[in-house]
């Protein structure tokens, strides 16, 4: 996956937020991502941290 | 009673391989959607894709200078039983593909659905591939089968194929070997996929080795220099449909028929990598105002990993109050997922109309109108 505009920490509201992340792609499309290193926005998440790009913050 | 006859002709047809190739009679299919019957994501509506899923399990790689769209048709074959097909509509082209850059359709597999092919054994089974194709450029074209084993590194047996008139519906059979010496993962992470080049670039052809019918490493082999390249023009277009992944090895008359799976049991087996869902209602309890409020939800099948999720559309949530509106409009503005079961929280927005004495309080949703998506695809 090679479109991720941004990636931002999705707050943790005393739920799961902490173990998900908001991927914004090229298109606007918002994408709730677990940690899950078998899901595959996660693995492009990754690569695309590799790659030397940041995470943002929760709000 | 008694037989009186034995029907041995019909009983030694081609559909009986004369090995010890496993046979999977009352198996699913290996391919999913292979009749690309199924559109969760997009309907027929024709949608520019450059990475992304199209028509379910299928995805498009269109990484050229030009543009092109996927669609589910209804133009297909006559006389096979399908209904449907996978259109791809070139709409902005580029008549030189750089190296590194490529078109493709592609399916990917779990290892563990793959073991059967017993790769890395020196019973590796051979792979039939079968499907019908329709293009308005012909030449010599690509597919690609490339596993991974379990060390994690990836093989690739590219072979091609050849359309020689256009615009014409034909059945391609291909053949691959089986890897004797490099087995498939034995996980639900990618083992297997099938690759159909409709453009390529040189870093992908430069190994020579397409159409070798043998395993290679690295991205050289990937597809045979000769691939046409389909970006040519906006007049352009590709159609596949009745696609068949067998094991053993068959020819075109020996080939089984196809699988044609109920609607409903083709559903099924796609909602493991993604599924969509609307017109739902919920309940739920929340305290105070101006919060955001969560409400629970599931997908209906277990998917391959923790999902990720999207959502589009609003919610209506109705909720007591003895004073004013009892009802708002909320935005979903969180998804968390717990794990490959889905069970999903959907986060709304404030309620400023909500009670504002404290205690808890029901709330009814109505999201008849929304869409909320899973997406576990490999």
């Amino acid at each position: 996956m090679n479109n991720i505009k941004s990636v931002k920490q999705l707050a943790n509201n005393g739920e799961q937020g902490d173990n998900m992340l908001i991927l914004i792609d090229n298109q606007d499309n918002k994408l709730f991502v677990p940690k899950d290193e078998e899901n595959r926005h996660y693995q492009a998440i990754l690569q695309w941290v590799a790659d030397g790009n940041t995470i943002q913050e929760a709000d | 009673m008694a037989l009186s006859k034995i029907d041995l002709a019909n009983m030694l047809t081609g559909l009986v391989p004369n090995d010890n190739t496993i046979r999977r009679p009352n198996a699913k299919p290996l391919i999913f959607n292979g009749s690309m019957d199924l559109s969760q994501r997009y309907g027929t509506t024709a949608t520019t894709i450059t990475e992304g899923y199209s028509l379910d399990r299928w995805e498009f790689v269109e990484d050229t200078d030009g543009s092109a769209t996927v669609a589910q048709t209804a133009t297909v074959p006559t006389g096979k039983g399908f209904a449907k097909s996978l259109d791809v509509q070139v709409t902005g082209t580029d008549s030189s593909i750089a190296a590194s850059q490529d078109v493709r359709i592609v399916q990917k597999f779990e290892g563990q659905d793959l073991q059967v092919l017993k790769y890395g054994t020196s019973d590796a089974e051979k792979v039939t591939l079968s499907f019908h194709v329709k293009s308005s450029t012909t030449g010599t074209y690509s597919a690609t089968l490339r596993h991974t084993n379990t060390s994690g590194t990836a093989y690739v047996n590219s072979l091609t194929f050849s359309i020689s008139s256009a615009n014409t519906w034909e059945q391609k059979v291909l053949v691959f070997n089986g890897n004797t010496a490099q087995d498939i993962r034995n996980t639900n992470t990618e083992g297997l996929r099938l690759e159909i080049y409709l453009a390529v670039g040189s870093n992908f052809t430069s190994g020579g080795g397409a159409n070798a019918n043998s395993w290679t490493t690295g991205n050289t082999n990937r597809a045979s220099a000769s691939n046409v390249n389909l970006m040519t023009s906006t007049d352009n277009d590709f159609f596949l449909t009745g696609i068949q992944l067998e094991v053993g090895e068959y020819t075109s008359s020996t080939l089984p028929p196809f699988q044609h799976e109920s609607f409903g049991d083709n559903l099924a087996r796609c909602k493991r990598y993604y599924e969509t869902q609307t017109g739902f209602y919920f309940y739920s309890f929340q305290s105070g105002t101006n919060v955001v409020h969560d409400v629970p939800i599931n997908c209906k099948v277990e998917k391959r990993a923790t999902p990720t999720g999207s959502f589009s559309g609003s919610v209506v949530s109705y909720y007591p109050n003895t004073s004013g509106a009892n009802s708002e409009t909320n935005n979903v503005t969180a998804i968390a997922i717990g794990d490959k079961n889905g069970s999903t929280l959907l986060s709304l927005n404030t309620e400023a109309q909500a009670p504002t004495d404290a205690g808890y309080y029901p709330i009814y949703a109505d999201a008849r109108n929304a869409v909320a998506n899973w997406d576990a695809e490999l």
